[in-house]
């Protein structure tokens, strides 16, 4: 049955209920206006989604050692990763538990404690509470004070190959078991490197959009924008090629020779929310005999022929809620308000790998990604058109149905697409009704 | 000290300001072109976040060697992009400059001269308020180290580096030439 003009304009009756927010109906999916741009649906997300499943906080590489931190958000709470001293990781609510203050204000660093720069307060490198100043005495704290143990410790952190996430849920299921076939993909990245680590040492972009955090989620794996948005990075290609830094990522050097090289690959859609595109090579001759022959040989010795197609082919992923993985970055989105988000790129380098290979990602990830490239803040500024387009809450309804026909199920328990259409988006959006859903 | 006073005489602070003073309205005046002849063969336009850190492995906001310098300039006059639809305004104000603060050395021996000065571009992309994004001046604040040399008697840019005030922060759209 197709959708009836009633259901596609139903009053906007305010409030988080998905129902009302996702038309989900044969040969239709659909997703309300508000569910970008209304406080409540914000709020509700932070609780429903933010706080019940597993969130990326952090990578290995960045708190290498015991006493190394760093601080970073779930949802809107802010969280200190510390590494102690036997090199277990614990993930803190950034607050101190006397009168609310940040503890640590530090992108990064490394201590033996923290301590609240306001009353002094000190917690371990495991958020202990270790030493409340000028506690005795008739100002200070009697003996029925009952002292909290320390920062409040978020229940469940897990990693992946080095990637960190946490979760404020304690019965969220195993982050294998989360991940479910992105891991097949984040494996794909991280075998790249001959150890298979990632080391994030460069400095990375942080940008920020005038938009809701969901158009970063669901545009890292839009295939259908690039030939619009990014047509003038392709007529860059065309006239430079690989000689100012591309290093053969975007392969294709005409419009005609993108549009086909983007018509082939394939889309997977996680029901853990995860969107997968994923080009595995035709062909890995070429990259065993050219100029890092030995490099590319040493995978192939590592991992065979079928598995180096996926290695060294491309790959991008929209892992459920706020990470993201393309070309040789690691990307994180967070919520600031329903029309505000900050978006950091962390481009990591491939333990192991020669040297002009890391160069050469890097310079060429400079060239796209970051405020001046040639690629990213096209998306950037789409997105504020995108935000400012849903001021029009005239119009109901966003259209998500590209591929909806046509999308089929695998033996592993997900939707498969292509990368053009919008399986990897609908993905996103059935999870997040799901979360949505229960009350809470 | 000799050595040093008879090479600051190579360069005048008034002919240093003059060659900043130019490169300023060049770029305002969206003359790119011209202003990319103002570089050296090798010369370099960098905008950093950490120039500390060796680029060899850590990323800038912008690395432009001649090629990507010109790629750009090319992007910005002749193919139209999205995050400058509509194109930035900028008016560059050029202030405290200085010729070779460090004392290293003053140009005359073709090595180069070092000349510092504090910028503020204010940019803005027209629009109005209902527009997101657009119709904001926006001040962009960077102490800037031009490194120059003359290459048949005319000053060139070997390097440009701007260090913004906040270059370690989120930036906004830096699509432009600063």
């Amino acid at each position: 049955m197709a959708i009836t003009d009633d259901a596609l304009h139903a009053p906007a009756r305010g409030g988080a209920d998905p129902d009302e927010l996702i038309l989900d109906a044969p040969h239709t999916y659909r997703v309300h206006t508000r569910a970008y741009t209304d406080p409540a649906v914000f709020e509700a997300e932070m609780r429903r989604v933010f706080a019940r499943t597993w969130v990326y906080v952090g990578h290995a590489s960045e708190i290498p050692g015991p006493g190394d931190y760093k601080t970073a958000h779930i949802g809107l709470q802010p969280v200190i990763l510390s590494r102690d001293d036997d090199g277990q990781i614990h993930v803190l609510v950034n607050r101190c538990v006397h009168r609310g203050s940040v503890v640590c204000r530090d992108a990064r660093g490394t201590a033996n404690y923290f301590r609240c720069p306001y009353h002094g307060w000190v917690y371990g490198k495991d958020g202990s509470l270790t030493g409340i100043s000028m506690r005795q005495g008739e100002s200070g704290y009697s003996e029925h004070f009952q002292a909290p143990a320390g920062l409040l410790r978020v229940p469940r952190v897990a990693s992946y190959r080095g990637l960190i996430f946490a979760s404020f849920n304690p019965d969220v299921p195993s982050i294998e078991e989360h991940l479910g076939k992105a891991a097949f993909m984040i494996d794909n990245k991280v075998d790249q490197s001959p150890s298979g680590e990632l080391v994030l040492r460069s400095d990375p972009y942080v940008v920020r959009y005038k938009g809701n955090w969901k158009f970063q989620a669901e545009n890292i794996v839009d295939g259908y924008h690039f030939t619009f948005v990014h047509e003038g990075f392709i007529k860059l290609q065309e006239k430079y090629g690989d000689t100012t830094g591309d290093f053969g990522v975007h392969r294709g050097s005409s419009m005609a020779e993108v549009r086909k090289v983007r018509a082939k690959g394939v889309s997977w859609g996680s029901p853990h929310g995860h969107g997968l595109s994923a080009k595995p090579l035709d062909d890995v001759e070429p990259l065993l005999r050219g100029e890092f022959g030995e490099y590319y040989r040493g995978l192939l010795d590592a991992h065979g022929p079928e598995r180096l197609a996926w290695i060294a082919g491309s790959g991008a992923m929209s892992i459920f809620p706020n990470l993201g993985l393309i070309h040789h970055q690691i990307r994180v989105w967070r919520p600031l308000a329903p029309n505000l988000t900050e978006v950091t790129v962390y481009p990591y380098e491939l333990a192991g790998a020669p040297d002009e290979i890391n160069r050469g990602w890097l310079r060429s990830q400079e060239r796209f990604y970051g405020p001046a490239g040639h690629g990213m803040p096209d998306d950037v500024e789409i997105f504020a058109l995108n935000q400012q387009g849903l001021d029009a809450s005239a119009v109901d309804w966003l259209i998500l149905e590209r591929g909806l026909d046509s999308e089929r199920p695998t033996d592993d328990g997900n939707l498969e697409g292509l990368p053009s259409g919008e399986t990897s988006q609908r993905a996103f959006w059935r999870r997040w009704r799901r979360l949505m859903a229960e009350a809470g | 000290m000799a050595v040093h006073e008879a090479a600051s005489a190579r360069l005048a602070r008034e002919e240093a300001e003059a060659f900043l003073y130019r490169e300023a309205r060049l770029i305002d005046d969206v003359r790119l072109d011209e202003w990319l002849e103002l570089f050296t063969e090798d010369g370099v336009y960098w905008i950093p976040i950490d120039d500390a850190k060796p680029v060899e492995w850590n990323t800038s906001l912008v690395y432009d060697p001649p090629l990507r310098r010109e790629e750009r300039v090319h992007h910005l006059l002749h193919v139209p992009f999205p995050a400058q639809a509509p194109r930035s305004r900028t008016v560059h104000v050029v202030a405290n400059v200085e010729v070779d603060p460090d004392g290293a050395g003053n140009g005359g021996d073709g090595a180069g001269v070092t000349v510092r000065s504090n910028q503020v571009v204010y940019e803005v992309r027209l629009g109005d308020f209902r527009q997101v994004g657009l119709g904001e001046v926006r001040p962009i604040v960077a102490t800037v180290e031009h490194r120059l040399r003359r290459v048949g008697g005319e000053l060139r840019i070997a390097r440009k580096k701007i260090l913004l005030i906040d270059r370690e922060m989120t930036q906004a759209n830096l699509t432009f030439v600063i």
